[in-house]
């Protein structure tokens, strides 16, 4: 008996610890996933509804309508003529969603592109020395709000407030460190016998990048692809700054339920919120294994 | 060292050229980026804010803008509150991160779900975690629900409203966000230590406790500092969790150093101190950042090391 207490405490006591933790941890997700199935009056029930029996789609076909559904409504101004508003919440999810495709797609391919090719020169041609290497970590390092005022000025005189491009450039800025440093640890790894023998049999620099490298590293490039998607398209102070209409982003959408003329619409915000998050964690554990990689830039492998 | 590993080929015109390509976009970059802080520069030391005429009109104030700020108590308090969110919140994140990390270490039945689990936190987008909270933690929400059903009694906590309760959930919420961070970082620590040198300790009769004190945590070092560095960073500079829960309040309880220059700058629109402001956080960031980074350089060629060694790692 007391052999058999020994020899099982410990594993129990783990298991009701991990346990306990993932309960912790997946309740959140459990709870706005359950949410945005509830229809709107089991939003604020007491005692709370954990699994709505009258399960509905209506916060989906809300958010994301399928159809065109009125959302301009007019009210009077100062001189008594009639304005046309649109309703801020209607119909923008669609919008918001095309635009952070866009710019988080764009923003990740252009700096995981430059990224690799920088991070080959600094991996066989030493173009930057470690200590430069350590000092691109500062660009990311720097919290955003520290540079998200002057860039507001700066963007105001250059027009590229509330543009595609405006984002896309700063996402460039953020996310080239992690592209660089990410990409730089898988090429290390490659042997360099190759290029040597690609290069005695003719090959000129960028064949040996294109055909040697890149093939190789591929996967890699994918992770960090995908890696610097998740931030990107998380992101949600410059995005809420340099933005006012046009290129409204999903996270910026979503704060914009809060303290509208709807008032606290939880299932619509739920139902939002599983379509913003639901990729990211579908792609996060598609990557698992190079997160680690990713988040300590490289530093600590698996 | 570095010449074995470079590529030898025939300097000449061409490898410059082709190192200069490779090279351009990061400089066309911090070409493009460098007027933002000269036009900074300019606010710094000019007192404007939106509601006086044309910007480039502006009254010069020399340090008067900079002094304006380093006497404003409002901006002292919102440094310590930053320093205190950013020292508990690693702090927390760092003891759960590491004894999830323990329990995780040893593969067992069941180990890739509960990873999957774990690491959900830190997948979630800042703002979907910060409206998701807003709901879990409404007054007749599942939390108190939860723990009235736990405790037998009716709880009714507004965990939002009252200064230190806030303050609280506040940091509970970026300890929940990013444990996952330090312990994939910590799990991914522990099985590159050599399992040799594990087995030997216990040859020689060494207890769990001293294995894990003499022999596991001395080799664990740079890691652990990596996390806890890259993690205080982060949490220095946290905004999109606080902003959208709470906006700083109850009152100040929550105003950081990311929320109130937020709020200098785009709710009462003191162009000019917000920039001066962006420029003394700007400073000091990059003062521990860099300190950070020396700290980092040196963990870093200890990782390098005993992964270079022969039968250490996978």
């Amino acid at each position: 008996m007391k052999r058999f207490v020994k020899k099982w405490r410990y594993p129990l006591f783990r298991t009701l610890m991990l346990t306990a933790w993932a309960l912790l941890a997946g309740f959140p997700i459990f709870w706005i996933t359950s949410t945005s199935f509830k229809p709107d009056n089991e939003w604020h029930k007491w005692p709370p509804v954990y699994v709505s029996k009258n399960a509905t789609l209506d916060n989906y076909r809300m958010v994301w309508p399928i159809h065109q559904t009125g959302s301009i409504f007019v009210t009077p101004d100062q001189k008594g003529h009639g304005v046309a508003h649109e309703s801020v919440t209607a119909n923008k999810p669609w919008h918001a969603l095309k635009n952070s495709l866009l710019i988080a797609l764009s923003s990740t391919a252009i700096a995981v592109a430059f990224g690799t090719l920088l991070a080959y020169g600094v991996s066989r041609y030493r173009i930057l020395s470690d200590t430069r290497m350590f000092q691109l970590l500062v660009l990311r390092m720097i919290p955003p709000i520290v540079v998200a005022a002057p860039l507001t000025l700066y963007y105001s005189v250059l027009q590229l407030m509330d543009t595609a491009s405006g984002l896309i450039v700063v996402y460039f800025i953020t996310s080239l460190p992690y592209a660089v440093w990410m990409t730089k640890s898988f090429i290390d790894e490659v042997p360099r016998e190759m290029e040597q023998a690609a290069e005695i049999l003719g090959a000129s620099r960028w064949q040996t990048i294109w055909e040697i490298i890149f093939p190789l590293i591929r996967s890699g490039v994918v992770a960090t692809f995908l890696f610097i998607l998740i931030l990107t398209w998380s992101e949600y102070l410059l995005s809420f700054i340099l933005s006012k209409v046009d290129v409204v982003t999903l996270p910026v959408q979503l704060s914009k339920y809060e303290g509208s003329t709807e008032g606290r619409v939880y299932g619509h915000q739920a139902a939002l919120a599983v379509g913003i998050t639901f990729p990211l964690i579908i792609i996060g554990i598609f990557i698992r294994k190079h997160l680690v990689r990713g988040f300590t830039f490289g530093m600590v492998k698996r | 060292m570095a010449n074995a590993q470079t590529i030898a080929r025939k300097p000449g015109r061409g490898l410059l050229v082709f190192k200069w390509t490779l090279l351009g976009p990061l400089f066309g970059l911090l070409l493009f980026i460098l007027p933002a802080f000269l036009l900074q520069l300019y606010f710094s030391f000019h007192s404007w804010t939106i509601y006086l005429g044309s910007w480039w009109d502006a009254e010069f104030a020399g340090l008067g803008v900079f002094r304006d700020v380093l006497t404003d108590s409002r901006f002292w308090w919102a440094a310590l509150r930053s320093l205190i969110f950013a020292s508990l919140s690693t702090l927390g994140c760092f003891v759960a991160g590491f004894a999830l990390a323990m329990a995780m270490h040893r593969p067992f039945r069941g180990h890739s779900l509960f990873y999957a689990v774990f690491i959900l936190p830190m997948l979630t987008v800042p703002v979907v975690i910060a409206y998701t909270f807003e709901m879990l933690l409404f007054q007749r929400g599942p939390i108190n629900g939860i723990l009235s059903t736990i405790l037998m009694t009716n709880v009714n906590v507004t965990w939002l409203a009252q200064p230190p309760i806030a303050v609280f959930t506040v940091i509970m919420l970026e300890i929940w966000n990013w444990t996952p961070f330090v312990f994939i970082i910590m799990l991914a620590g522990l099985s590159s230590l050599p399992p040799e040198l594990d087995e030997a300790a216990q040859v020689l009769g060494a207890s769990r406790w001293r294995i894990f004190s003499e022999v596991q945590l001395p080799l664990l070092r740079p890691v652990i500092m990596l996390a806890l560095i890259l993690r205080f960073l982060e949490a220095m500079g946290e905004f999109p969790k606080t902003w959208a829960l709470l906006q700083g309040g109850p009152g100040s309880a929550t105003e950081t150093v990311p929320v109130y220059l937020f709020l200098t700058t785009w709710q009462y629109f003191h162009i000019s101190r917000g920039a001066a402001m962006s420029y003394l956080v700007l400073i000091f960031m990059i003062l521990i950042v860099l300190l950070g980074i020396r700290l980092l350089r040196r963990e870093k060629q200890t990782i390098d090391a005993i992964h270079a060694k022969p039968g250490a790692g996978e």
